[in-house]
């Protein structure tokens, strides 16, 4: 099993994510999914084993370290030596300041002279530099939470982290994604797997859906897509310009999941147009109407992850 | 070599992610030579999840094919010398950090390269970055390893106890798991050293402090930091990969990072040649150069630009257009990104046509990119005080950089684009990405050995150079190119070769062409040179060169096309020069 991180919340995956065995198996129907779903820090888990959830059941919930870190120098602000910052200070590693709370003080000529240093942040006294006189200041934490992503029971807990889920369905892993987890029914709106998904194709009765094309998806029906709120699309194919053009940005490499379209798009057979693999399609086509839980995270590298797309029983 | 050494036989294995490589090297009537060569897929991941599995299979699998046993007792056989090198994982992940980016950071990261590392991140307190985002980059991108340098000796004590404060607050994890130490080397000021110690001890990381890497702002001592990674490397790093406790057990010789392997040979190279060389090594996710000029190794990584996994990332940062310009026919751009995009997600292992042509465009941009970017890191140090004196402003001797290619004997190329493709093609690449200057010998890593040769260096230098000279490297030409630009059909260059025998025979090469002439693989022959006025074939402007070349497969290139290159927006001139060196292909085959 891997660990990966996306959006502040951990996944574990099975292996079979590795491209020789993903190509073997893109295709798993009526199978036992697993998921193990975590906070990325430790936290409170809201669910027990043998619990039911529902996809948008909270798992886990915790606080992250804020990436905001303040350096405050205080020598200069108390026009001392850095060596003798030590002496005047209010708060020591690890205490909690709030904004415009004074750190240290600094009086001289018995009182007349006063210099103080306040947090310029709300946050944690995160450590003390003695040779530099100065200290860093950590933002207060983040909450994270996770949810289930998928219809299923609690098999197991993980103390402080979240729990795995398990449940049955059908399991699609994709080429490509972009995007990250959303849930939403399945609509198929090409006829057939080689056909294009266009922009006539994509009406405004598809908003929080998850659509279905057949071999290549076009600018513009990516753009009316995430205009009307459509929470994702599983094509065959997208040409990469048309992808580019969407992001505002070229994507140097094959990790994804991050961004922030608010619309997933999984490629099931690459960029450009390539009708969809027949077994993959018919698959969709039985399970429209059914609620999909899909997630365009990619990473290829090392840990190969694919995009994937769970249909639960 | 020592008579022990003489008469061994060794069995030397490279695992890099996807391929557990063996060779066997033997003494064959007083020569040693590369008696078998086989590979087999690297098992380090799941379902296997031992790498000592894939050694193994590669051992048997060379001993069916050499008729030799080289597995015995459920371990290598005793009867050769087992050596390893390794890269997987990706390689040795580093961050480097030190008090100014162009002083320490740069020292560091030269060391941290020459072992054949992954260089993920560079700190320094000259950072642009603010901390915090210093702290959390540190925090994100879990490296295997730190190196911190700082300070010449004698010199800054609180720089160099900030950046460790830094190093400290960041509580950095390795990557290979959070419950382990991070180890950190602290290669910067020796006063510090103990202060540095304790503040890093403070968070758990496993700290070993070495001699300074810039012990002085004129002088930099890289060998006590590389080694000290090497020591990392082998206790903390590749212990965690799976597999790597049993294979430590049986190498003869401690395991060494593939890419430290690979430098170490080319700079036994190019100081046995006494010759400037650079060496361009293109993977599927990172790209490497290797230089030695006038005796200084360097070595700089491009990591995440490649041709299958990284080949996005240099469409990316080269921009789709200086791709397309190389691509040797009209393709439309949605087609060109479309296969990169494929070539990133699929990774396929048989290409069609296009798809070649389209990888060797993007090869070109990445070579020209990776080398773009080991200019500065083959330069003098920095921060030296440069007295200058009128002379220099006429000459060149403050150039920033060492890499030269007017002065570059060797270039040489690794990576399959260099040796699956034809030779000429693998000449064209080499040409049009380096653009080598005056007379430069052109080469690939046909038989992709110089992990193996450069672990075997240690234990038997001369058999590791014998062989490289010998088998591992393959000629593919020598070529003749000048300075300069001219018109299009004027004659740039006159060439007169004489051959051994006393044959000889002349050339005129107009300006904008590529020619090839026989001349036998190894074959010496005496050149001379006239340029036309305003071009330099390393002699000055216009002036006659005369020196011994050597033939290689393609024999001798002429390539008329000036530098700097300037890529015609014509293909068919694109498709002239390829079809230039393919007939050179044919002439000398």
């Amino acid at each position: 099993m891997e660990e990966l991180t996306r959006n502040g919340a951990a996944t574990l995956v099975m292996k079979g994510f590795e491209m020789s065995q993903m190509e073997e198996n893109r295709i798993e129907r009526d199978t036992g999914i697993r998921k193990i779903r975590r906070i990325s820090a430790q936290g409170q888990v809201l669910v027990k084993t043998g619990d039911l959830v529902r996809p948008e059941t909270v798992v886990a919930r915790g606080t992250v370290a804020n990436p905001n870190v303040q350096k405050v120098i205080i020598y200069s602000q108390l026009g001392i030596d850095p060596d003798e910052v030590e002496r005047y200070m209010l708060k020591e590693e690890g205490d909690e300041v709030k904004k415009g709370e004074v750190i240290a003080i600094h009086r001289s000529f018995f009182g007349r002279s006063t210099r103080i240093c306040r947090s310029p942040i709300d946050g944690t006294i995160e450590s003390f530099s003695k040779s530099s006189g100065s200290v860093l200041i950590r933002g207060m934490p983040i909450a994270v939470e996770v949810k289930a992503h998928l219809p299923g029971k609690v098999v197991e807990t993980i103390p402080g982290e979240g729990a795995v889920i398990e449940c049955r369905g059908n399991l699609i892993r994709g080429r490509f994604g972009v995007g990250g987890e959303t849930i939403g029914e399945l609509v198929i709106v090409a006829a057939r797997r080689d056909e294009s998904l266009t922009n006539e194709l994509v009406t405004k009765e598809l908003k929080g859906k998850i659509i279905v094309g057949g071999s290549l998806v076009t600018i513009d029906a990516l753009r009316r897509a995430a205009s009307l709120g459509v929470n994702g699309i599983v094509v065959g194919g997208l040409d990469q310009k048309d992808l580019t053009d969407f992001l505002g940005y070229e994507i140097g490499l094959g990790v994804t999941g991050k961004e922030e379209t608010g619309l997933t798009v999984i490629l099931t057979e690459g960029f450009g147009p390539h009708p969809m693999e027949e077994e993959t399609f018919h698959l969709l086509k039985s399970c429209e109407g059914k609620q999909a839980s899909i997630d365009g995270s990619t990473q290829i590298r090392t840990r190969m992850l694919r995009p994937e797309v769970i249909i639960p029983s | 070599m020592d008579s022990k050494a003489k008469n061994e036989s060794y069995l030397i294995v490279d695992i890099d992610d996807s391929l557990t490589k063996a060779a066997l090297i033997d003494n064959v009537s007083g020569d040693y030579k590369i008696t078998g060569i086989s590979q087999v897929p690297t098992t380090v991941d799941p379902p296997t999840l031992d790498v000592t599995v894939g050694v193994e299979k590669a051992a048997k699998d060379l001993g069916q094919k050499t008729g030799k046993q080289l597995w015995e007792a459920k371990r290598p056989s005793k009867a050769q010398r087992f050596l390893c090198s390794s890269n997987t994982g990706g390689g040795l992940y580093m961050m480097v950090a030190g008090v100014i980016g162009m002083i320490s950071a740069e020292s560091a990261q030269r060391a941290a390269l020459g072992a054949g590392a992954l260089l993920i991140d560079v700190f320094s307190l000259s950072d642009r970055r603010p901390d915090f985002e210093m702290i959390e980059t540190m925090r994100s991108m879990k490296p295997d390893m730190f190196l911190l340098a700082g300070g010449i000796d004698g010199g800054a004590v609180n720089q160099v106890l900030d950046m460790a404060h830094l190093v400290s607050a960041a509580d950095v994890k390795p990557r290979f798991g959070s419950q382990f130490q991070l180890p950190v080397i602290f290669a910067g000021n020796i006063e510090a050293r103990k202060r540095v110690v304790d503040k890093l001890s403070e968070k758990k990381y496993a700290v070993q402090a070495v001699d300074n890497v810039r012990p002085a702002i004129e002088r930099e001592n890289l060998g006590p930091a590389k080694e000290a990674i090497y020591d990392s490397f082998r206790q903390h790093v590749i212990i965690h990969s799976p597999g790597y406790e049993k294979l430590a057990t049986w190498v003869d010789e401690p395991l060494v990072p593939s890419q430290a392997a690979i430098g170490n040979i080319l700079y036994s190279y190019s100081m046995e040649r006494q010759a400037n060389l650079l060496a361009v090594d293109v993977g599927g996710a990172t790209t490497d150069i290797y230089s030695v000029y006038n005796g200084v190794f360097n070595r700089s990584l491009n990591a995440d630009i490649g041709l299958t996994y990284g080949i996005s990332n240099i469409m990316k940062m080269a921009g789709i257009e200086k791709i397309m310009r190389w691509i040797p026919k009209e393709m439309a751009e949605r087609e060109v990104r479309n296969i990169i995009g494929n070539m990133m997600v699929l990774q396929p292992t048989s290409l069609t046509p296009d798809e070649v042509l389209v990888q060797q465009a993007a090869a070109r941009e990445a070579i020209r990119l990776a080398v773009e970017n080991h200019k500065g890191f083959a330069s003098r140090l920095k921060g030296i005080r440069v007295v200058r004196t009128v002379a220099d402003i006429f000459g060149q001797t403050l150039e920033p950089t060492y890499l030269d290619l007017m002065k570059t004997r060797v270039v040489m190329g690794r990576g399959k684009i260099f040796t699956q493709n034809q030779i000429s093609d693998a000449a064209i690449v080499l040409l049009d990405a380096l653009q080598p200057e005056g007379v430069t010998e052109m080469m690939v890593d046909r038989l992709d050995v110089m992990p193996h040769l450069g672990t075997l260096l240690k234990t038997n230098p001369d058999a590791a150079k014998q062989i490289l000279q010998r088998e591992a490297l393959s000629r593919l030409a020598t070529c003749v190119a000048f300075r300069g630009r001219s018109a299009n059909g004027q004659i740039a260059m006159k060439v007169k070769i004489t051959r051994r025998d006393g044959a000889t025979s002349g050339y005129e090469v107009p300006f904008g062409e590529l020619k090839t002439v026989a001349l036998g693989n190894g074959e010496k022959a005496m050149l001379e040179v006239v340029p036309r006025r305003g071009l330099d074939v390393g002699m000055g402007r216009g002036r006659k060169l005369e020196t011994e070349v050597i033939g290689g497969k393609l024999g001798l290139i002429l390539d008329a096309r000036g530098r700097p290159l300037n890529v015609p927006a014509e293909k068919e001139v694109l498709v002239r020069w390829k079809n230039s060196l393919a007939m050179g292909q044919q002439l000398s085959s």
